[in-house]
């Protein structure tokens, strides 16, 4: 006797999958905000072109156009959204363990971010004040 | 899967390449989340407004020019996150429809990586001529 | 009593190629949970309506569902969660249908099995030389990985692996980081190959949502990056030290 088989059904991602729940929406959001910290370097890259063709007001022009800076809140807006989710992911993946307390997300995004002004500050006095 | 699932299996092979592409990645996006907020602030928004700390008469072309730590800064700070930000965006990409496209987005993010990062290394040098001497 | 509506996809192939909608009324009490609602049906409703079960306790993994659009167990689920709203049940998504909520596991088992999920020696000692010794720290340091019931929520939960059904996904990549990370085991040349090639931990980018809908409290999401970290680290170590790195 033979067995008869039967197909199976075989269902399809669609591209709007991340839709259907608010984590994924999130994940997306994280993805695609994330961009802004690529296209800023490249911008800067071409601000840099200007720069060393010798037109050192056309890099500062583009710096002090509207848009421009426009574009850079932005930027920095999503770049510090990127922050904040590496931060917490950071507590995820490698959570710091003193004693026998280990460390929660929310606490490694709080302490990076302390240490994020820190760092900045850093930067600013050493390449600005000093 | 094939209905029947054939168990051939090809010996294994660590993606070496990949896996260094990945700690440069997150190498990446450590230097976007510490540096890159505050290099975006001093070039594109306290510059062009005037806001602390530079409402003087200083521009942000000093960043580039003269200082090995100002040149630094902006190495690896605007490679960093451009590695970064393309590398995660072109998989997003591929998330949301071209998943066919998959090889190409990832050539196409490989390129403009690695275009840019020696632009940037060539305008940083053109900027700085001793710098190798250095 | 309070009844519930529940809306089941059916597909019966032996009919028809299309997936269909069936609502059953179901009545319950306030202790009952969607796997109660199945069996209410399949009892005295529709004995046709094809489901696995078995412990009816969150032990055996074999009841998950789509439930409501989020992978669960339907032996964990409440009906009075959803308070009058009609519940849909849908087979797990990301895995081919068999019947009605039946899915093929097969893929899931051979991922399983591929990271090779038994202690590796270099050597093995005969039994009467006595156990392999482990500390309490040295447990803890994989014991939430071992708590998997192979449920297979986690795969319905992962769109990478909805994408490309060769990635080789949240639970097999767990389960061998808790290899990785017991101190008995001594197979890191055998396992890294499998976790660390193309389609092993390096397609995850970190949805995270298979951590999420762990029944079990396991991290998935976080044995896959710790993966990716040894991954990196010992890639950077052969071409830094080609020879004797490892």
């Amino acid at each position: 006797m033979t067995e008869k088989t039967f197909p199976e059904l075989r269902r399809k991602l669609t591209s709007g999958w991340w839709t259907s729940n608010r984590h994924y929406v999130q994940y997306m959001v994280r993805e695609w905000t994330s961009l802004f910290v690529a296209l800023f370097s490249l911008v800067y890259i071409y601000g840099l072109s200007l720069l060393a063709t010798g037109s050192r007001s056309a890099f500062l022009n583009l710096l002090k156009s509207p848009a421009m800076i426009a574009f850079s809140f932005i930027a920095l807006i999503f770049t510090l959204y990127h922050a904040v989710t590496w931060f917490y992911l950071l507590g995820q993946v490698v959570p710091v363990k003193i004693g026998k307390t280990t460390s929660k997300p929310w606490q490694a995004l709080v302490a990076n971010l302390v240490l994020l002004i820190i760092v900045s500050y850093l930067v600013i006095w050493l390449l600005v004040l000093r | 899967m094939a209905a029947g699932v054939e168990m051939r299996e090809e010996a294994p092979r660590v993606a070496r390449l990949h896996a260094i592409l990945w700690g440069i990645f997150s190498l990446g996006g450590m230097l976007a989340a510490f540096l890159l907020p505050v290099m975006i602030y001093l070039t594109g928004i306290a510059y062009p407004l005037g806001l602390w700390p530079l409402n003087g008469s200083r521009d942000p072309s000093f960043l580039v020019m003269g200082t090995l730590l100002g040149v630094l800064f902006v190495f690896v700070t605007v490679a960093g996150s451009l590695f970064h930000g393309i590398f995660r965006f072109q998989s997003a990409l591929t998330e949301v429809g071209l998943l066919r496209l998959k090889k190409g987005l990832e050539a196409a993010g490989y390129l403009i990586i690695f275009a840019g990062i020696i632009l940037l290394a060539y305008y940083l040098l053109v900027l700085n001529p001793s710098l190798p001497a250095l | 009593m309070d009844t519930a509506t529940i809306r089941v996809t059916r597909y019966r192939p032996e009919t028809g190629p299309e997936p269909f909608f069936q609502e059953y009324k179901v009545p319950y009490r306030n202790d009952m949970v969607v796997l109660d609602a199945l069996n209410y049906i399949k009892a005295n409703l529709d004995g046709s309506l094809t489901y696995r079960w078995s412990c009816r306790m969150g032990v055996c993994g074999s009841c998950g569902a789509n439930v409501d659009g989020t992978p669960k167990l339907t032996c964990a689920s409440f009906l009075h969660e959803f308070k009058g709203r009609t519940i849909n049940v849908e087979p797990l998504p990301n895995f081919p249908v068999i019947k009605d909520l039946v899915v093929n596991m097969e893929d899931f088992m051979r991922k399983l099995v591929k990271i090779k999920p038994w202690i590796i020696r270099e050597k093995e000692t005969p039994p009467e030389q006595g156990e392999y010794q482990q500390s309490a720290e040295e447990l803890e340091r994989y014991q939430q990985f071992s708590s998997c019931i192979n449920c297979m929520l986690c795969y319905s939960a992962c769109p990478i692996y909805g994408l490309n059904e060769k990635f080789l996904g949240p639970a097999a990549t767990a389960l061998a980081y808790r290899y990785i990370e017991d101190s008995r085991d001594q197979g890191k040349n055998v396992r890294f190959p499998i976790v660390h090639e193309m389609e092993g931990v390096w397609e995850c980018t970190l949805v995270g949502e298979c951590s999420v809908v762990c029944p079990k409290g396991v991290d998935p999401m976080l044995a896959i990056q710790k993966t990716k970290i040894l991954g990196a680290t010992n890639a950077l170590r052969s071409i830094l030290m080609p020879r004797g790195g490892r």
